[in-house]
């Protein structure tokens, strides 16, 4: 339909996919991208075109990007339950509280559920420990390495 | 106890009988978490003099809570965990992506599993809003707990 043999189409593309994703990977200005592409000699219009398309679909290119870096299961969510045994095979007459844990995690479209026990003092300590993690961004050290590495 | 030298005139297969009888007498008291009386009472059905049952009675309350936390700990459950680790960091490139400018958290979880005691610690990475979502969701579990705790 397009009238151009099957080759030019596929140079066409990909040159295309190249630009856009070399672009988007280098997260380059506006000023930066319309430089390189005045060297490919098109008109204005075409180079106001490429410019929009590129701005449209940079953080859809760079979301799709960040799933080839190397990296370990991520956090999906976590359930949790109250369990407290009465008894057992060996010993009756038990009050033993645990907090039993489903945490799911996600690695490339997989999905992997694991069932974990703790018991109520390492509830705690779990907690403590990772408000101090969560605190850890907010401190001066951090936001000065944050604000110096823009 | 065959080693032992005050038992040395005794016949062996004697004292294993007596040592099983014992072991399973305080095992089964253990378990049912029985009190003095119950056992001094399955003792005199047995014929056991009173200083006799005395003595096995001032041991085995010496010994009780130990037992009961023995007993206690035997058993299947789901891998315990221990505790917790965690790095931040902030990622700055990839090969693939550039200027990335994220921080990023990864939290190991240390993971005891009773029966072969062996550690199958579980890692897994989170922004910092996933990790702030999963202490959300464990501050509830501690609510609920100490709320449990007070009816």
């Amino acid at each position: 339909k397009l009238n151009i043999d099957v080759d030019t189409v596929q140079h066409g593309l990909e040159g295309l996919s190249y630009l856009l994703t070399e672009s988007s990977k280098l997260m380059i200005s506006e000023i930066d991208f319309q430089d390189s592409i005045h060297v490919l000699g098109f008109s204005d219009e075409l180079n106001k075109l490429l410019l929009q398309l590129y701005l449209d679909n940079r953080k859809e290119i760079r979301s799709i990007l960040s799933e080839l870096a190397p990296k370990l299961p991520s956090y999906h969510s976590l359930e949790w339950r109250l369990d407290v045994q009465l008894a057992s095979r060996s010993l009756r007459q038990q009050i033993k509280p645990a907090v039993t844990i489903k945490l799911h995690l996600k690695q490339n479209e997989d999905q992997t559920a694991q069932v974990f026990q703790t018991d109520p003092s390492t509830l705690l300590h779990l907690i403590q420990q990772l408000e101090q993690a969560l605190g850890e961004m907010k401190t001066n050290h951090c936001r000065r390495i944050v604000r110096n590495m823009k | 106890i065959l080693d032992d030298p005050d038992l040395k005139d005794i016949d062996p297969t004697v004292l294993k009988h007596c040592h099983a009888a014992a072991a399973t007498c305080i095992l089964e008291a253990g378990k049912q978490k029985a009190d003095l009386s119950a056992i001094s009472t399955c003792l005199e059905d047995c014929k056991l003099d009173k200083e006799r049952i005395e003595q096995f009675c001032c041991e085995y309350q010496k010994n009780k809570d130990a037992l009961e936390i023995l007993l206690g700990s035997i058993g299947r459950s789901p891998l315990h965990i221990t505790d917790v680790s965690w790095r931040l960091e902030y990622q700055i490139k990839s090969n693939q992506l550039h200027k990335t400018y994220q921080p990023s958290y990864l939290v190991t979880l240390n993971v005891e599993n009773s029966d072969s005691g062996s550690h199958p610690d579980v890692s897994f990475s989170c922004t910092m809003e996933q990790l702030q979502d999963l202490v959300g969701k464990l501050k509830d579990a501690a609510k609920s707990l100490e709320r449990a705790t007070q009816m």
